[in-house]
């Protein structure tokens, strides 16, 4: 069963590369960096917890309770915006409310990709929530995801999956938090791939 | 020499040392200042009040410090066997009174000290979360069943803030991103 996570990962990884080159007409490199149990509040600080960077964040609930948390610094957000909105490169140095809607799409596309994947080879049932965006200070924007998540559960099992645009090496991340102990409750076998991070 | 204060941490520190603390969300940063000895604490909180099982453990802290209190060897002994758990300081509860007992034991008076909040923002305003308000409201409670003032805050909103706070001076520097 630890396996199908693996699985969902890898599927999740090359569908989204295709997506996220289809709509920015650039190939894009997908890497699942981390897969692993962790206290909520020790989520590896994947950039300067000070950093601008525009934040995606889908709500999931169903069988199992999550969060989808979509990140791209903010010179990722604004090379993204002029390629979805199709602007010359370079023009955009704030995002206005067209690019807020384009790029809560892509957390959309990511999310509803990996999530689709996950309910059908898991078969559970699993409800996204409509993307809610901010664009503010790294650190403030996961610690408010967290900080909800912690109200419910001490640890969280964590996914991390790294994208590159190329050619210029933009890079973004995409973060799933699960509660742990529901995935253990439906996915017996699944308690060998928590106990390695725990 | 800055020290900096993670999610959940608290630090206690003197002149000329100053306490930062980056990317505050719906966390609330509670500081406390004693002005006659330079002393500063900080703490980057996440969630109002401990769950059950700190309940006991509130309770005896808060009995230990409490203004009236005189101390015994009794209140001594129940300090003791308090400090000997882990303390969960991302509590907000459980902070202020690891806080104010660190404080004291560094000669702060309780009657001199001085509160800011910081933070308790909903970095998703589409998002409906009562999480930073309640982290306000609570430390409020909290401080004033322990008696101390508070005297600035800079609360709610949608924004992330970062923190500086110079025991030097006393003075809570916020960092927006406007």
């Amino acid at each position: 069963m630890e396996n199908k996570l693996q699985e969902v990962n890898e599927q999740a990884a090359v569908n989204a590369s295709e997506a996220l080159s289809k709509l920015t007409d650039r190939p894009v490199e997908v890497e699942i960096s981390r897969t692993e149990v962790k206290k909520v509040e020790g989520l590896s600080p994947l950039i300067g917890l000070e950093e601008m960077v525009a934040g995606i964040y889908l709500p999931v609930t169903g069988d199992i309770n999550g969060a989808a948390l979509l990140i791209f610094p903010k010179e990722t957000a604004f090379v993204l915006s002029d390629l979805l909105v199709k602007r010359k490169p370079g023009t955009t140095h704030k995002l206005t409310e067209l690019d807020t809607s384009a790029l809560k799409e892509v957390g959309n596309i990511i999310s509803g990709n990996y999530l689709t994947i996950l309910s059908n080879v898991l078969q559970i049932k699993i409800i996204e929530h409509i993307p809610n965006f901010s664009f503010d200070m790294f650190g403030a924007i996961v610690s408010q995801i967290i900080t909800d998540f912690a109200q419910k559960t001490e640890k969280a099992l964590v996914i991390e999956i790294e994208f590159t645009f190329k050619p210029e090496t933009f890079k973004g991340y995409f973060l799933l938090l699960f509660e742990v102990e529901q995935f253990r409750a439906m996915l017996g076998s699944l308690v060998g791939v928590a106990a390695e991070g725990a | 020499m800055d020290i900096e204060v993670h999610i959940g941490e608290i630090e206690v520190t003197q002149r000329p040392h100053n306490l930062v603390t980056c990317g505050v969300g719906s966390c609330l940063v509670v500081t406390l200042y004693d002005p006659k000895l330079q002393i500063g604490a900080l703490a980057h909180t996440m969630l109002p009040l401990s769950p059950t099982q700190n309940t006991e453990h509130e309770t005896h802290l808060s009995g230990s410090l409490s203004p009236e209190a005189q101390p015994s060897q009794q209140t001594c002994l129940v300090a003791e066997q308090v400090s000997a758990k882990v303390k969960d300081t991302k509590y907000i509860d459980v902070a202020i009174d690891e806080m104010l007992q660190r404080m004291q034991t560094k000669g702060a008076k309780r009657e001199d000290l001085e509160a800011k909040l910081i933070g308790g923002a909903n970095m998703f305003s589409s998002f409906n979360s009562d999480i930073g308000k309640n982290n306000v409201l609570n430390a409020k409670d909290k401080l004033k069943k322990e008696g101390i003032k508070i005297v600035g805050e800079c609360v709610g909103g949608s924004q992330g803030r970062s923190v500086e706070f110079s025991p030097t001076t006393g003075v809570v520097t916020v960092k927006t991103k406007f």
